[in-house]
């Protein structure tokens, strides 16, 4: 019973996922374009400009340490802040399509009374989102290495799958946020505020805060961490800091069907 | 037999706000059920209860014999929600296909029959639908799997007067078929011509099950009589369930309560010309258990 289900929501999911691959692989393309020009004159995007950045904002972009070096811009561009956001929102928006938005607009209602138990529904539900998410990465995967590959980068497939991969679990995670605290209230901006204030939380404690001590250990609960820590670009798949990304993932998953399970709709 | 549904003692509270308290019906297989009270009585909550979208603070409530909760049971019943919303760019008939596969299937051929006698347009996008249309979806949605109980949450609201003759009739037919309807309503007219009882709710209180026929028999009728020559007032006065008498010269003009069996046989005392009787207003007792008072006379 759940193949109609999910292949509703994802007919349902089109327009965002094409929207959204559409955009960020617009911005990948355009931000990856511009690397061949720093290439050509690092004297002008080496240490004594990025110097001038104050401190706060070069700790911001992950450290701006290294700008010129192919891996080194594609992760301040691409994979340091901009991308991972762009996944989380669009996993969020996609998160919030699923239940708390049909709930509060009325369609709901109607789905629960179906012979389906609740559970598999929100299991379905997450099915669609999750592959909804993988789409969208799976094209703008193709976009930034055939873009390293016109820019001549240099850096290996092998990493930036690495990189993308922590960005599709970032946004999958975020949007199993979004979509527990949506099954638990129902409401989307609720699920929205949540997802929001963990993600400015969590990326600013790895970043500004890391030096920090009254507040560094909090990274042990930012996604961020387990994305960025193990310089993906640079090192390949960090297995250990994902798999805690993808298990809390689905121990998320589970809260959702849990939560979804016990709870009045639509009052 | 199994009743289609039995409640005892349901209560829901949303909050401290009360929704329902301490409903305790049955409905029995083949009955069309009236559900009847004004909006925020809780009508809906019940039905919500019934399908487990909401759950009973306290209290027990079993739907053909088993819990709601158990999509098996759901699997059996035809619902329309009270108001329903359809929001996609997906056509009318691309949804009811989708809801027929979670269903486990449902031949194109009835959707399309349904369609046909609602006179529905199923290649339109379900968001572009008036609001009369929109209901046409849910009733074909309600009723395209042949359930064994069909759940009807003001099912004739937004709907014009031909396609809710033809619902009446399709309601008639699932009865017939020795299926159960539960349909609810704030007015009663709406639902006495097809429904057996009816079930009035105020204030989250079931305040009465009656039998439509019953219900007529306490029906105050309105009559008024032409003769052939003027009659003597002392003929009809004091005749059982006769009140507010007026005789002027001919004409004679009263009400009754329950059968006219008496005034009649008074009245063919004399050569009558003339009779009028108007159709028991069902509503007027209606509305007598709304407000605390007797009925206006």
């Amino acid at each position: 019973m759940n193949g109609p289900l999910i292949s509703k929501s994802l007919r349902d999911h089109r327009g965002v996922t094409f929207w959204w691959t559409v955009g960020i692989s617009a911005f990948m393309a355009l931000y990856l374009a511009v690397y061949g020009s720093i290439k050509e004159s690092p004297e002008v995007y080496g240490p004594a400009m990025i110097a001038k950045f104050p401190g706060p904002l070069r700790d911001l972009m992950g450290g701006l340490a290294d700008m010129t070096s192919g891996a080194g811009y594609l992760q301040t561009a691409v994979y340091q802040l901009f991308v991972p956001m762009l996944f989380i929102a669009c996993a969020t928006l996609l998160a919030n399509r699923s239940l708390a938005g049909p709930e509060e607009n009325g369609t709901l209602e109607l789905v629960l009374t179906l012979p389906v138990d609740r559970r598999r529904l929100v299991l379905a539900r997450l099915a669609a989102l999750a592959l909804g998410l993988l789409a969208v990465a799976a094209v703008t995967l193709l976009v930034a290495w055939g873009m390293s590959v016109v820019v001549d980068n240099g850096v290996a497939f092998g990493h930036i799958l690495a990189g993308h991969l922590g960005v599709l679990l970032l946004g999958l995670f975020h949007g199993t946020v979004a979509l527990a605290v949506g099954a638990a209230t129902g409401r989307r901006l609720v699920a929205s505020a949540v997802v929001g204030v963990w993600v400015v939380a969590g990326y600013m404690v790895v970043t500004v805060g890391r030096s920090w001590d009254a507040i560094s250990w909090l990274k042990w609960v930012s996604p961020f961490h387990y994305y960025a820590e193990g310089r993906p670009l640079y090192e390949g798949v960090p297995v250990g800091d994902y798999l805690v990304l993808a298990g809390a993932t689905v121990v998320l998953a589970l809260t959702a069907v849990l939560a979804f399970d016990r709870r009045d709709v639509g009052v | 037999m199994t009743a289609v549904v039995q409640a005892e003692g349901l209560t829901k509270y949303y909050g401290s706000r009360r929704g329902l308290a301490d409903l305790t019906m049955e409905i029995q297989p083949g009955e069309v059920f009236g559900y009847l009270g004004p909006n925020g009585a809780g009508k809906t909550t019940t039905i919500r209860l019934l399908l487990d979208v909401i759950r009973p603070t306290s209290g027990l409530v079993r739907v053909l014999g088993g819990s709601p909760r158990e999509p098996a049971v759901r699997a059996r019943i035809g619902y329309l929600p009270g108001d329903l919303v359809l929001e996609s760019r997906d056509r009318a008939l691309d949804y009811l296909r989708f809801l027929g596969r979670v269903r486990g299937g449902v031949p194109s051929s009835r959707i399309e029959s349904l369609a046909d006698r609602f006179d529905a347009d199923l290649s339109v996008p379900m968001r572009k639908l008036s609001k009369g249309n929109r209901q046409k979806i849910g009733l074909i949605q309600a009723f395209m799997h042949e359930p064994e109980f069909v759940i009807l949450d003001e099912p004739t609201m937004g709907l014009d007067p031909l396609v809710q003759h033809e619902f009446l009739a399709l309601v008639r037919e699932v009865r017939a078929s020795g299926r159960t309807v539960l349909m609810s309503s704030h007015v009663l007219a709406e639902v006495e011509s097809v429904s057996d009882r009816v079930g009035i709710v105020r204030g989250g209180r079931l305040v009465a099950v009656e039998n439509v026929a019953a219900l007529r028999e306490k029906a105050v009728r309105r009559v008024e009589l032409h003769f052939a020559a003027p009659v003597p007032r002392a003929d009809f006065e004091g005749l059982p369930g006769v009140r507010d008498l007026r005789v002027e010269g001919a004409a004679l003009a009263c009400t009754i309560d329950g059968r006219p069996d008496a005034l009649i046989k008074a009245a063919a005392r004399h050569t009558v010309v003339h009779l009028v009787s108007a159709e028991p207003d069902l509503e007027e007792i209606f509305l007598t258990y709304y407000s605390d008072e007797e009925p206006p006379r």
